[in-house]
């Protein structure tokens, strides 16, 4: 515990060093010079707008529109204006891939960001070279995305600006192993993202801590409004601790239920890798036990420089809410691709890629790098324990922990996860 | 391990009983109408959010709400049965069904209009965010009100077919339509009556479900797949097929979990298929002359 504390604070001083580096560089400095492109930049954002999950695609909807109205109001991309457009996702791999190619085909996209779903992202990912526009994800977290797609198979059109599964499966045990619990359950769904979290997390907190065991598990499917049977099937287990990455109204639907089966009586620790998106924070509210360990792949909180600082309140200001993670990463990504048109000088794909490699973007969730062999953007998410703070609206995150990113970030060339 | 596996069980019956609310109206409006009524998905939906919108104008007394609600469904099914139903009952099947399923497409987008896109997360009322133990394990308060209240349903149905007048010419009309006119039985009434009956049913099993349960649009398409499979291995039309095929079906997903996890969503309809292959008319309905 006291390792990684001291973690979090070297952490912590370098990137409140750069984010005043950041603040310090000429930002805004004139007008931007107009590189003469073509008028508007078109971005195509696909997220999920509907159903028990789609309280996500609005928080993205609106990083986005803030990014954009910032960026047109000091002088756009190289001088050209953005234009963004926005489809539903619906998390079903073929409208993914009819809205990539809709935004590319028809409405004549020059860059696509969002996609929820890690099944979506590695569909639309593999027809990025017929489309040949550069694809940045903000919120699909499957390793495959960087791992196979772009190291292994060399798709050099994808990107990927948010911290993938390393943040649920691998960060996530660097807070396990220092919990007094040994066994563990999950409650989990029943796709690539929930099984691939769960054998990283196992992999992981197994290494680190060999007396750990692993009880119980059930992966519940898209779309579970009852998760009852999960919950007591997991807990005939008598776990101590429970992991789990469901997430959006899911997450909210199983704590209220996990709630009413007493299970937090029952158990020590309960982690929940996105239980820190504005949403869950929202949707539970008071309902939100304290003390729950959750996370996201941004939190507004973190990193505490002026940079963040005027993110949020610029947010409030716009939307009267908080951010979300993904309201971050779609803002994010609009940045990136201002920096790397810039730095290009030019709209034609192969330049803008050799921009964006290794491109260090100042964003609000602090300085990050864009991974050159695996084209994943490298940053620093806290895990934290929920608590009812009066001056916030929502329940917020306290005890924040940051795992070193050397450590948790998998590297290539990537060798297979054992678990 | 029995213990826990009882427990499992049990589980299982407080999910079937959703299930079994909306089968119930879906099966009843068959029976009676001959009407394969779609929309029974988007009428369970409706009650969820109707008794959520009473709910929060009343300052959050939800047992008003849960009053109110149902009875809201039931006022739309009389609509829905009076000024459009009503002409297609003498048209093709697929007539019927188109009718239907436009009302699951403008009742999925009424409520995207009104309540917005995104879920909706009522809180439990306070007085049954308890627990009991049974079997050794806490079984939620709601989840055993949720139990009680199929029970009643089902029980209430039971007397109301089998001992009252109303319930005499329900039968009769679902056994002889013809026969059942002919002896003066007014069938336009009796149609309204039970449409309204079915929709109020579906309305219940929404309004029960929105404490525990998240609310969205589409939530009815979830449930009447399940529904359908429900009924149909019951047998179309019977009452008594529905609840033993709600339970089964509530069992079978329950059981599912713990011991095939990765077949869970096909073994329902597997389980279906075996019984149409051995009795096509369903576990308790009747063979068609």
């Amino acid at each position: 515990m006291a390792a990684s504390r001291r973690t979090t604070r070297r952490t912590f001083l370098k990137t409140g060093a750069a984010g005043l580096a950041a603040l310090a560089a000429p930002r805004g400095f004139g007008a931007t010079p107009d590189l003469k492109l073509k008028k508007p930049i078109k971005v195509g954002c696909q997220t999920i707008l509907s159903g028990p999950l789609g309280g996500y695609g609005e928080f993205m909807r609106k990083g986005a529109v803030l990014a954009m109205e910032e960026i047109n109001a000091s002088g756009g991309v190289g001088g050209s204006p953005l234009e963004l457009n926005f489809r539903d996702e619906e998390l079903k791999v073929d409208v993914g891939v009819k809205n990539a190619r809709y935004f590319v085909d028809d409405w004549g996209a020059d860059f696509l960001i969002g996609i929820d779903s890690s099944a979506v992202a590695l569909a639309v990912g593999e027809i990025m070279p017929t489309l040949n526009k550069i694809l940045i994800v903000t919120h699909g977290a499957t390793e495959k995305f960087n791992e196979d797609l772009v190291y292994k198979k060399h798709i050099k059109q994808c990107f990927r600006i948010c911290v993938p599964v390393y943040q649920d499966g691998i960060a996530s045990a660097f807070i396990a192993k220092d919990l007094p619990v040994k066994k563990w359950a999950t409650i989990s769904p029943d796709y690539e993202y929930g099984h691939t979290s769960w054998k990283m997390f196992r992999a992981t907190l197994k290494r680190m801590k060999p007396e750990v065991e692993f009880v119980g598990e059930s992966f519940a499917k898209f779309g579970t409004v009852d998760f009852s049977s999960h919950i007591s099937k997991v807990m005939g287990a008598q776990p101590e601790a429970i992991f789990s990455t469901e997430w959006g109204g899911e997450a909210v639907t199983m704590v209220k239920q996990a709630k009413l089966f007493k299970v937090f009586e029952q158990t020590k620790a309960f982690m929940i890798a996105m239980g820190s998106a504005m949403d869950v924070l929202q949707g539970l509210g008071a309902d939100y036990p304290d003390g729950v360990w959750a996370s996201g792949r941004y939190y507004f909180g973190y990193p505490d420089t002026p940079q963040n600082k005027k993110f949020v309140e610029t947010f409030r200001k716009r939307w009267q809410s908080y951010p979300s993670y993904v309201s971050e990463t779609s803002y994010a990504a609009l940045y990136a691709i201002k920096k790397a048109v810039e730095k290009a000088k030019t709209l034609e794909i192969d330049p803008v890629i050799a921009a964006l490699e290794g491109l260090q973007v100042d964003r609000p969730a602090g300085p990050c790098t864009i991974r050159k062999e695996d084209h994943q953007a490298i940053y620093a998410v806290p895990w934290g324990r929920i608590k009812h703070d009066p001056n916030f609206p929502m329940p917020i995150l306290g005890d924040l922990r940051v795992a070193p990113t050397d450590e948790y970030y998998r590297k290539p060339p990537f060798p297979p996860v054992e678990a | 391990m029995g213990r826990v596996l009882l427990f499992q069980g049990l589980v299982g019956l407080t999910e079937a009983m959703y299930l079994w609310l909306v089968a119930a109206g879906l099966s009843l409006i068959f029976g009676v109408l001959r009407v394969l009524n779609f929309a029974h998905g988007a009428l369970y939906m409706i009650g969820a959010y109707l008794t959520y919108a009473v709910f929060r104008a009343f300052g959050g007394n939800f047992w008003v709400a849960l009053l109110v609600g149902p009875v809201l469904v039931a006022l739309i099914g009389w609509v829905m049965e009076v000024f459009f139903l009503r002409r297609v009952y003498r048209a093709d099947v697929a007539f019927q069904l188109l009718l239907t399923f436009a009302f699951v497409l403008i009742l999925d987008d009424l409520v995207k209009l009104v309540f917005g896109p995104v879920y909706q997360s009522p809180p439990t009322p306070r007085s049954l965010s308890g627990a009991v133990m049974i079997f050794g394990s806490p079984l939620p308060t709601y989840h055993l009100f949720i139990l009680a209240a199929g029970g009643l349903v089902a029980l209430g149905l039971w007397l109301f077919l089998e001992k009252t007048r109303w319930g005499l010419l329900v039968r009769a009309t679902a056994a002889d339509r013809e026969m059942a006119r002919a002896l003066g039985v007014r069938s336009s009434r009796l149609f309204t009556g039970v449409f309204m009956l079915g929709a109020w049913l579906a309305g219940l099993g929404g309004a029960l479900s929105i404490p525990v349960r998240s609310i969205s649009p589409g939530m009815g398409e979830l449930i009447i797949i399940e529904a359908f499979v429900v009924v149909v291995l019951g047998g179309l039309g019977s009452l008594r097929g529905a609840f033993i095929g709600s339970l089964a079906i509530g069992l079978l997903h329950s059981y599912g979990i713990v011991f095939l996890p990765v077949f869970e969503l096909a073994l329902a309809y597997l389980v279906m298929a075996a019984v149409l292959v051995v009795r096509p008319w369903g576990l308790f309905g009747v063979r068609e002359a």
